[in-house]
């Protein structure tokens, strides 16, 4: 197939999820693939269609991906998402973060007595904040379990837990309750801080590996 | 049972369009190959997915190309079936071809 080189980017987003969600060894060729496409359909039907194109195929070959990481290797990837599943219950209920933690530093520092708005900001939004980030910790580390299939244990247990989140959701609400809207960013900010903390693990490991390629293998066949 | 190693349907079409292409067999050329004989639209991902497995199982083999412009700079990787994989090939053959003899498949089951 002849493309020119490329003048025309792919969408910014479904290139960096692509190469978020593809196997490192597969990456290059898989991105080379798709950009060598995308030229040669953007100089033949035009950017639009092209772009059309590349997000169809970004989509597809992420559901691929994560359909491969299973098959290739469903029990190391199973595990990594139930011990994902198991690690915020244990870090939130027995190491007592962020609540215990938090209140332990309002009370050592008398917060609560000489700093009554502190005290209410910490005691609500500071402990959704804090859980946000013991969810963003337990991202990074099935990333680091996980290795190579990194998003797709990470996205697996992201669906889990925003389907609980959208099921406590609507029982509170059909129960009769009136719903806070503010509460809803935090219920799936957990969820999402997953995504974040393994694509964090998962760039990184990125960059590392681009760096250490000083050279192109070619094996003769 | 001897020869137990039949290809799966997608890995068959892959494979097939692997022998076509020979030398500059790889992910682009494979995908436009299958659907411009298949008429069946195919992600990169697919592809790739099927082939690592058959990579995995021996039936092909890969090796990386030099990087290209049009490519970001990023090689290419070209594929070739293996010995095993042609084994593989004409065995799944043989085996449709038997399960399909005598059978008026177009014009009976349509």
């Amino acid at each position: 197939m002849k493309s020119q080189p490329l003048s025309v980017q792919p969408p910014r987003l479904a290139f960096w999820l692509v190469n978020l969600f593809t196997i490192p060894d597969n990456a290059e060729a898989i991105m080379g693939d798709l950009l060598e496409e995308f030229s040669y359909v953007a100089s033949k039907s035009g950017v639009a269609h092209a772009r059309r194109w590349y997000w169809r195929q970004a989509l597809k070959t992420i559901a691929h991906l994560i359909y491969s990481a299973y098959r290739i290797a469903p029990w190391s990837t199973a595990s990594a998402v139930v011990g994902g599943f198991l690690l915020p219950g244990f870090v939130i209920r027995f190491l007592g973060f962020p609540e215990r933690a938090i209140f332990a530093v309002l009370e050592k520092y008398q917060v609560p007595d000489k700093h009554f708005n502190t005290y209410v900001f910490f005691a609500t939004t500071g402990i959704d904040i804090g859980l946000v980030i013991v969810y963003l910790w337990v991202g990074c580390v099935i990333a680091l379990v996980a290795r190579g299939r990194e998003m797709a244990a990470a996205i697996t247990l992201c669906l889990i837990f925003a389907g609980m989140d959208g099921v406590a959701l609507f029982a509170f609400v059909a129960s009769g309750h009136s719903l806070l809207r503010s509460l809803l960013p935090w219920m799936f900010a957990d969820s999402f801080a997953i995504l974040i903390g393994a694509a964090i693990v998962r760039s990184s490991r990125s960059a590392r590996r681009i760096g250490s390629d000083d050279g192109l293998e070619n094996p003769a066949l | 049972m001897a020869g137990r190693d039949y290809l799966g349907e997608f890995e068959h079409i892959i494979v097939l369009a692997l022998m076509r292409l020979e030398e500059r067999a790889y992910g682009v050329t494979v995908r436009q190959e299958i659907e411009l004989r298949t008429q069946r639209e195919v992600s990169v991902g697919a592809v790739y997915a099927t082939l690592d497995r058959l990579e995995t199982k021996g039936y092909v083999k890969s090796y990386r190309g030099d990087p290209t412009p049009e490519r970001g700079g990023r090689s290419k990787r070209f594929f070739r079936v293996t010995a095993k994989g042609v084994t593989a090939v004409n065995r799944t053959q043989r085996a449709l071809q038997s399960m399909t003899e005598g059978l008026d498949i177009l014009e009976g089951y349509s």
